[in-house]
């Protein structure tokens, strides 16, 4: 176990040590001045490329997000306790580092977006890493949320962006300033592209996910919230910033936001608690001041403003690392419970309070020389129509700021030691203190001696985010003439007096009752959970009448629009004589359907009456000179009319009443549906079509080119045999559904005693048993047949079953069945394996599948007869109908007679 | 006599769609065969009327009726037979294994 | 002409045929022709990827339009290699979990689907498409009982009578088509659909409406898409993740015709489904966002994920330009690959003793579980690196034409998509401190994490692959090519 947690660290640190030792022999040439450049194609069609750049910024953030990077991992070693999964943390760790160079490296926006969400997944995954803790999953959630959000924001912005430069490599579009200003799409861009900037880094109205995520180990919050992912906001908007800044638009948008965000969250700092909640809003009021200078729009904020990122980067990742330090050997991060330390623990206390120092703006440390050149520019600024407002309210700032500061280090470390810590509090080893100590040190250096140390990184820095040259001159004593000395001195008093007087000010704050962000957002996604859930619902479990209603709806609707936006002319077709016969099998059809409509409660008459119904239909097709659909319609029905039966003898035999409205609506829709197919079928039967139909072909060649005079069956057998085929399988696998479903259904069932005492009377049975061979025998001659005359393999399979389910209603289950050892469903199986066999027969011969042959045989004594290829296939086709017909109902019959 | 059929499809789809909005299974089955009946009709008629010109090739014959609609029909009739086959099996099914043959989730008969 | 374009056709028909004359009772003789069977389906569909030019294939050596012809060309091939590859992985999946042996006739059952989709990608006539179409439902009526259960059984009955009308309304759009223009081959009836008098212009607008209803139907688009979470939800995870690429079907037809048949310019038609198209699409997007986040049981979610992809994809494909079918077409695959993918996780936690609905049982740890969930989830939620992301990137730069709303629509869901996973990620893995759950089955893990495979390698890979699916896309806009493969005499 120990040597996993070990390995674990070892591997990460490695790695980050490798890469940061790469980024620095890179480090001499981007001093110089130059930008080195990578690409690889990716999706050229969208216009993403791998690309990467590595110039001054780039290089500033790089050596933050790998040196605190390994800084934080080496802390992390010696913070996590054993309990926790080391190598998942550096997992994802590593994944979060990798991301977020991602971003910073990135030459191509829309790599940059995808770097950009892999931070929010990542993060994601770090803040949750105690999933114990319900404050963890719902940080790891907000988070997510909220920087989800902004990234897509982002990613709009980015689109238009592209298309407005007409690129999306970042050395191009830094070249067209221009362009992107004079844009009309330029202001939803530039909102869309701060959403995102905004939202990672926590600048109002979007600060309030970076609390939550405090749920993180510390080392986690660290990294996360000092040095890197909090600044991937600031990143872009440095990055953007010779596109995007300089116009009134960012101007008014940036400084404003900044400005709101640094005094709320330096307000909100002052009064917190918990030493962690202190500094994740110290650090949202540290990015506001940064996002001001951004939006300032001068080369010389864009200086300061890259400064403090470097300094605020080191002052507070030395902070959070000492709070971490404080909870993990004192045993809370309570302000109210701690006290006195300074004695306890010495050298924490040294280099906590070096840091909060230069948090708090004072000489000589880094802190106190970019606090001075924001000071100078806010000076210098004319904000909201006055040349004061700006100085005055940042000066408020950094009082505010000085103050939680100056708090931090009264309350925590100076004061009496007390008697009741949780744990004895001590200074802790290397491994925890070493970080940190590195972290302050680079604090003191840059502000003892600012340009030798961070000089000339900063020249690089600058310069790459300005798009031009720019003239870097950082010094520690300007002169007394300068207004940004005064301000200092007016900030360091005001937050002495704000330590001071804090019970009022804390009474002032509750009255206040600012409302809390956090509440807003957990509301919103509640409400928009609760939508969720009832759309959900209504989608879900829907009536199948209602999901039938929608689709005869939509589709009526859709056909009546269609319909009147086009032209129509009635049809010309002349219209046959209406004659006696015909009118009668209209009454025929019209009088049953009508009856069980209405009378369809009890269900076997309405059974009767479809059958009724059927059977006038099948008459109607003989007259009408479609002798094969008569056949195969009257054979159709007596199987459903059977097999409908033998479900009745299981299911209730009459329906339950139903209220009034529910008919009466439905009987619209019918009514509806019903005049449309009418209409329909009228406009199509009173016109000629358009072009010649196919099926003059078939009529030609049916005996020609397909050797039989039968029309319907050459092209169902020949001509379109490929239909045939498919329909068997179809048949084939009905039965398949039913034998699968229908004969477990046995094992569930108790057997009830029969309704009559004679459920097979005799004479019944000997009557089907005499009709068996017959039937069999005109099954065999319809088949023969088929090809010349109406007939043909379906009609010859369900005249077949029809005999046998008679012989089966007549006898029962046992004898009719008991005789048969033929397994149904093999017997379809052979049908499907017949009829492609036969198709496939035509390859030997160099022809498409299905190619048909016939031809004329005289074989002694007979006459000359026809054989066809048709008439395998078509045999293929018999077995295949037999086979599933009987099949079902072998399977329904197991159940019934379980049950009757 | 065109007239005729169409109304006859036009009744036959009335009850077929007001049977197949019915709450319980074997009345949304007689509601698809009607449905199917009418369907075929249609389907049928779009090969316009000819009565007494059967699709048989003879020497006597003056006309044919249009064969590729019936053809079309027969396949469409019993297609549509194994998919009624199937759902009433599935409706016994799922009456046997629930005791109630309401097709609704939330219609379940007492 | 290579017998190749028939075999996806015969090749599963002839499996099943013979498992029920000679293995019926035999389920490892199964496993392996099944198994055996779908490898063969890839082989053929690489092959037929390949050829490039439209291939014929006369049937019966009849002539088109008078017999019935099969036409593979680039997006048939696409079609085919999509449906094979995923049969691959789910039959391995299925082998691996044993739910052959729940109940009867899987294998059959699941050759004869794979049938009835390969005839309908193939198909050149209108006809055989609703006998392919009703073949592979069919299949899938048995696939989704499968197993059986009250609950299961009443939810087929629901889906099976909700398609038996959309059958119906597919014989009444063939019938009308027929009746006005006589003829039922694809091809032909493009030239003839152009060339079409005004006076029968408003019935062919008719026509086109229900065919457009029928495809939105099995595409589950809105508001015909009740039937969807239901049969989805109820049936096991494995078949689901097959039926993925059913919805794909819809898809796929809509895309066929309305390239061929029904492209924008034409006289009759104009610009009737596009207009129709995408508000449905940008409704079904929206009701899938939120069905993600509402709903209570991980079976439920990845319905609606379903259908929000659906929705996604149909914005890209309404678009009917080269651009637009490109960017439809990576998203086709995409969303294929990685609802299957969900669902076949969520088979691995309901079997691993989670119960579907989170904050109910206890899970055991497990961390590749949780791990391939979060990498599934992501695909699913279109974020990087994967390649929903990618596709959603086509998407928004295919439409721009329509950016007030597509942009607003397909952005915002993805972020409410994201908080409903996320949420139910939290829910099934976070809530309950781990004890380490027994090693789980590798094998059982195979079939999601190739999918997860495929899905990186088409972001690696998205270069060549949008290459290639542009110059599908390409030939699907110029319909002559398509038109003059079938003038070749047999």
């Amino acid at each position: 176990m120990r040597a996993g947690r070990g390995a674990s660290a070892w591997a990460a640190g490695l790695t980050t040590a490798a890469a940061l030792a790469g980024v620095m022999t890179m480090a001499p040439a981007v001093l110089r001045g130059e930008v080195l450049a990578q690409r690889l194609d990716w999706l050229p069609l969208l216009g993403l490329s791998f690309s990467l750049r590595l110039d001054g910024l780039g290089l500033l953030f790089a050596g933050l997000i790998l040196g605190i990077g390994l800084l934080v991992i080496i802390y992390a070693r010696f913070y996590l306790s054993a309990r926790d999964p080391m190598g998942r943390f550096f997992t994802f760790l590593l994944l979060f580092q990798g991301s977020m160079l991602g971003i910073v490296l990135s030459d191509n926006i829309l790599l940059l977006a995808v770097f950009w969400e892999l931070t929010s997944l990542s993060s994601f995954l770090l803040i949750g890493f105690w999933s114990h803790l319900p404050a963890g999953r719902q940080g790891a959630r907000m988070a997510l949320a909220v920087t989800g959000a902004g990234g897509l924001a982002l990613l709009g912005g980015f689109l238009l962006l592209g298309r407005i430069a007409g690129s999306f490599e970042l050395s191009v579009i830094l070249t067209k300033a221009a362009e992107v200003q004079a844009s009309p799409l330029y202001l939803p861009c530039l909102i869309l592209i701060l959403l995102g900037a905004f939202t990672k880094s926590a600048q109002f109205p979007f600060q309030f996910w970076l609390p939550q995520a405090m749920a993180a180990p510390t080392p986690v919050s660290a990294y996360l919230h000092s040095a890197t992912m909090v600044k991937a906001g600031i990143f872009l908007m440095a990055r953007l910033w010779p596109v995007l800044a300089g116009t009134p638009e960012w101007f008014a948008i940036v400084t404003t936001t900044g400005l709101i965000t640094m005094l709320l969250g330096a307000w909100v700092a002052l009064f917190k608690d918990d030493l962690k909640a202190m500094l994740a809003y110290s650090t949202v009021s540290h990015l506001g001041l940064i996002t001001l200078l951004l939006g300032l729009g001068t080369k010389a904020a864009l200086l300061a403003a890259v400064f403090h990122i470097l300094n605020h980067a080191s002052f507070k990742a030395a902070l959070f690392l000492s709070a971490g330090i404080v909870d993990h050997e004192a045993g809370t991060r309570k302000i109210p419970r701690l006290g006195g330390l300074a004695r306890l623990m010495p050298l924490t206390f040294v280099v906590a309070t070096l840091a909060a120092l230069a948090m708090a703006g004072l000489p000589p440390l880094n802190g106190f020389l970019s606090k001075e050149m924001l000071l100078e520019e806010a000076a210098q600024t004319t904000f909201a129509g006055s040349e004061w407002v700006l100085a005055v309210l940042v000066t408020l700032g950094a009082a505010v700021s000085a103050g939680y500061s100056f708090r931090l280090i009264g309350a925590v470390f100076l004061g009496p030691v007390r008697q009741d810590y949780p744990s004895k509090p001590h200074d802790p080893g290397l491994g925890m203190s070493g970080p940190v100590l590195l972290l302050v040190a680079l604090v003191l250096a840059i502000g003892l001696a600012p340009m030798l140390v961070a000089g000339g990184l900063m020249q690089a820095a600058v310069q790459a985010s300005a798009g031009g040259p720019v003239e870097v001159y950082i010094k520690l004593w300007h002169g007394l003439q300068t207004p940004a000395l005064w301000m200092s001195v007016a900030a360091i008093g005001g937050g002495l007096l704000c330590v001071g007087a804090l019970p009022r000010l804390q009474a002032i704050d509750r009255t206040l009752s600012l409302p809390e962000a956090k509440v807003i957002f957990d509301r919103t996604i509640a409400a928009l959970t609760q939508a969720a859930r009832a759309v959900t619902r209504i989608t879900s479990d829907t009536a199948l009448s209602r999901a039938v209603l929608l689709i005869l709806a939509t589709f009526a609707v859709l056909a009546a629009v269609a319909f009147a936006t086009g032209t129509h002319t009635a049809g010309t077709r002349p219209s046959t004589r209406l004659e006696l016969a015909p009118a009668v099998l209209w009454l025929g059809v019209a009088l049953p359907t009508i009856a069980v409509t209405l009378m369809y409660r009890d269900r076997l008459l309405a059974l009767i009456l479809m059958g009724g119904v059927g059977l006038m239909i099948s008459v109607g097709f003989a007259y009408l000179a479609a002798p094969d659909l008569a056949l195969t319609q009257i054979s159709v029905e007596v199987v459903t009319v059977l097999l409908l039966l033998l479900a009745l003898n299981i299911l209730p035999k009459t329906a339950p009443p139903e209220p009034a409205a529910r008919r009466w609506r439905d009987a619209g829709l019918a009514g509806v549906a019903g005049l449309g197919m009418a209409a329909l079928a009228y406009a199509l039967l009173t016109r000629n079509a358009a072009f010649d139909p196919i099926s003059a072909f078939h009529l030609a060649q049916s005996k020609p080119g397909a050797g039989g005079n039968n029309a319907v069956n050459t092209i169902i057998v020949d001509f379109r045999a490929f239909d045939t085929y498919g329909e068997i399988i179809v048949l084939g696998i009905a039965a398949l559904v039913i034998a699968a479903v229908g004969y477990p259904l046995r094992r569930s069932i108790k057997p009830i005693a029969p309704a009559s005492a004679d459920a097979h009377p005799v004479i019944f049975g000997v009557a089907a048993r005499l009709l068996l061979p017959i039937a069999m025998m005109v099954g065999v001659y319809l088949f023969l047949r088929g090809h010349n005359l109406p007939g043909g393999g379906f009609v010859a399979g369900l005249v077949f079953a029809i005999a046998m389910m008679l012989q089966y209603l007549a006898e029962g289950e046992e004898r009719t069945f008991a005789r048969q050892r033929v397994p149904y469903l093999a017997l379809m199986g052979a049908g499907v394996v017949i009829a492609t066999a036969t198709g496939m027969a035509a390859w030997a011969f160099g022809k498409p599948y299905l190619t048909s042959w016939f031809g004329y045989v005289t074989l002694p004594p007979l006459d000359k007869f026809e054989l066809a290829t048709a008439s395998l296939f078509d045999l293929g086709v018999f077995l295949c109908v037999l086979g599933s017909v009987l099949a079902m109902l072998h399977a329904l019959s197991r159940i019934t007679k379980r049950v009757g | 006599m065109e007239a005729l059929v169409a109304t006859a499809i036009g009744l036959l789809t009335a009850s077929g769609v007001y049977l197949a909005l019915r709450p319980r299974s074997f009345e949304v089955i007689l509601g698809m065969s009607l449905m199917s009946y009418a369907v075929n009709l249609f389907l049928f008629a779009t090969g316009r009327l000819a009565p007494g010109l059967p699709p048989i090739i003879s020497s006597t014959a003056t006309g044919y009726t249009d064969p590729l609609p019936q053809a079309l029909v027969l396949t469409a009739i019993v297609i549509s037979f194994g998919m009624t086959a199937v759902l009433v099996m599935l409706a016994v099914g799922a009456y046997l294994q629930s005791g109630s043959d309401a097709v609704d989730p939330e219609d379940r008969q007492e | 002409m290579t017998p190749a374009v028939v075999a996806p056709i015969l090749l599963p028909a002839l499996l099943a045929a013979m498992m029920l004359l000679f293995a019926r009772q035999n389920l490892a003789v199964q496993r392996v022709m099944s198994l055996a069977g779908t490898s063969g389906l890839i082989v053929l569909a690489i092959y037929l990827s390949g050829l490039g030019e439209p291939q014929a294939y006369h049937l019966g050596n009849w002539p088109a339009p008078f017999g019935i012809v099969l036409v593979a060309d680039r997006l048939s091939a696409l079609m085919l290699l999509l449906v094979a590859g995923l049969a691959a992985v789910v039959a391995l999946h299925v082998v691996a979990t044993g739910l052959d042996r729940q109940g009867a006739s899987f294998h059959p059952l699941f050759q004869f689907q794979l049938m009835g989709l390969n005839g309908a990608f193939l198909t050149g006539d209108a006809f055989t498409l609703f006998v392919f179409f009703e073949v592979l439902l069919i299949a899938s009526y048995g696939l989704a009982v499968h197993g059986g259960g009250a609950e299961r059984l009443r939810a087929g009955v629901r889906y099976v009578a909700t398609n038996l009308v959309g059958s119906a309304l597919f014989l009444i759009g063939l019938g009308v088509i027929y009746g006005v223009t006589g003829t039922l081959n694809l091809a032909d009836l493009a030239v003839k659909v152009a060339s079409l008098p005004p006076s029968d212009h408003a019935l062919i607008r008719v026509a086109a409406v229900m065919l457009l209803v029928v495809f939105a139907l099995k595409a589950a688009l809105v508001p015909l898409h009740f039937w969807l979470p239901g049969t989805y939800a109820n049936t096991s995870p494995a078949v689901a993740a097959l039926f993925a690429v059913m919805t794909k079907v819809g898809a796929y037809a809509l895309l066929r015709f309305g390239t061929l048949i029904f492209p924008p310019g034409t006289a009759a038609t104009q610009s009737l489904w596009p207009d129709i198209l995408l508000p449905a699409a940008l409704i079904t997007l929206i009701v899938g966002s939120l069905g993600i986040l509402g709903s209570q049981s991980l079976g439920r979610l990845t319905a609606f994920a379903a259908i929000a992809s659906m929705g996604t994809l149909l914005i890209a494909l309404s678009g009917f330009t080269p651009q637009a079918t490109t960017a439809g077409l990576y998203y086709l695959i995409h969303s294929t690959l990685a609802i299957a993918a969900l669902f076949l996780i969520a088979d691995l936690i309901d079997a691993r003793g989670g119960d579907e609905q989170p904050g109910g049982a206890t899970l055991p740890q497990s961390g590749l579980l949780a791990c391939v969930f979060f990498a599934v989830a992501i695909a699913v939620a279109g974020m990087p690196p994967l390649s929903g992301f990618l596709g959603k990137l086509l998407i928004l730069q295919a439409r721009w034409d329509q950016a007030t709303l597509v942009w607003p629509a397909i952005l915002i869901t993805s972020l409410v998509a994201v908080i409903g996973l996320a949420r139910t990620g939290s829910l099934l893995f976070w809530k309950t401190p781990g004890e380490a759950a027994s090693s789980p089955n590798p094998l059982t893990f195979a079939a999601p994490v190739l999918l997860l495979a495929a899905l990186l390698a088409m972001t690696v890979f998205a270069g060549p692959l949008t290459d290639a699916l542009a110059r599908t896309a390409d030939a699907l806009h110029d319909p002559a090519t398509y038109i003059a493969a079938q003038q070749v005499q047999p």
